[in-house]
């Protein structure tokens, strides 16, 4: 806590969108990668089918994600792709998150 | 919640977007194998054309079946294969880039070369030199990887030691280059990538929100 004197910092709020876990490691992911199918993602994170939908779902609602979904020799496809939104949104919650930390670790 | 606690669940995010990031781009595909296998077709175009008396269509031939092989794995490994659930990384786009422009280069300028009566061997293996040093220089700095600038550099002193020395000196000079960055460093990368996913496998992931 901080003395009656100082004033109290203004300290940024973190989106909650991309504050879950899984959601925040599906973005990190897929900034370094064009597009990638559901099985990659579900591979890379060890998630469940269920509750990975469920947050891509999320995902694509805040519009961070696009969807596509394609057959490829008859079998279903579906690749997510980040959008400049989606950028946009985890390189300000990295910030607000180093601002944060960088709060808390000055005091 | 105390505060020693947030503040190491924000810094194990962090440790999250690190980590992820660095998943993401680690790529799985395989590609020892092509630098195996071309280190072998040089040598066999070398051997056939050393001692079958046949240099022109021993290169012309060794080398276009050798583009048909690599381009028909590569096309069936994308549609078909086990990898095609990989995705296209911005790493592997750009080495791809400068491998396929390196690819190109080959096409036009030897065929030109031998078409214009110009395939003189030391001057052939200056731009093989040359093309070879300049894409591993390039894939090595995209990629960071110092292993294979040290190629990179073995190729360059090749075309040097084309331009400058004797014929003799140029094709020995090949047949170790040959070995060294195409065999020893193709052998090298399948272990490494054959290491790299079943760390991949055994990797945890984040498996709740």
């Amino acid at each position: 806590m901080r003395g009656k004197g100082s004033p109290m910092p203004e300290l940024p709020e973190l989106n909650p969108v991309i504050h879950g876990k899984l959601r925040l490691a599906l973005l990190s992911l897929l900034t370094g990668v064009e597009e990638a199918e559901f099985i990659w993602l579900r591979q890379k994170t060890g998630s469940t089918d269920g509750n990975l939908g469920a947050q891509l779902l999320k995902l694509e609602e805040a519009g961070y994600i696009s969807v596509k979904k394609k057959f490829v020799q008859r079998k279903p496809q579906t690749l997510y792709r980040m959008t400049e939104a989606g950028r946009r949104a985890l390189t300000e919650y990295v910030v607000a998150l180093k601002q944060l930390l960088g709060g808390a670790i000055g005091d | 919640m105390t505060a020693n606690t947030e503040e190491q669940e924000l810094k194990d995010r962090i440790s999250l977007i690190e980590s992820m990031i660095a998943e993401g781009r680690r790529t799985t595909e395989s590609w020892g194998w092509i630098f195996v296998f071309w280190g072998v077709a040089y040598y066999v175009a070398i051997a056939w054309s050393a001692w079958g008396n046949h240099r022109v269509p021993a290169w012309n031939i060794t080398m276009t079946a050798a583009m048909l092989v690599t381009f028909g794995v590569v096309v069936w490994r994308k549609f078909g294969g086990t990898q095609k659930s990989q995705p296209v990384t911005t790493f592997g786009r750009a080495v791809t880039s400068v491998w396929m422009a390196v690819g190109i280069s080959f096409m036009v300028l030897i065929p030109s070369l031998g078409m214009g009566g110009r395939s003189n061997s030391n001057l052939v293996v200056a731009v093989i030199g040359t093309l070879l040093g300049t894409a591993n220089a390039a894939s090595s700095m995209i990629l960071k990887w110092k292993l294979q600038f040290a190629c990179a550099v073995v190729w360059w002193a090749l075309a040097v030691i084309s331009c400058i020395g004797t014929h003799a000196q140029s094709f020995y000079g090949l047949l170790v280059a040959n070995f060294f960055c195409q065999i020893v460093f193709g052998i090298y990368g399948m272990i490494a990538q054959s290491r790299k996913q079943k760390e991949c496998r055994a990797g945890q992931g984040v498996s709740h929100a």
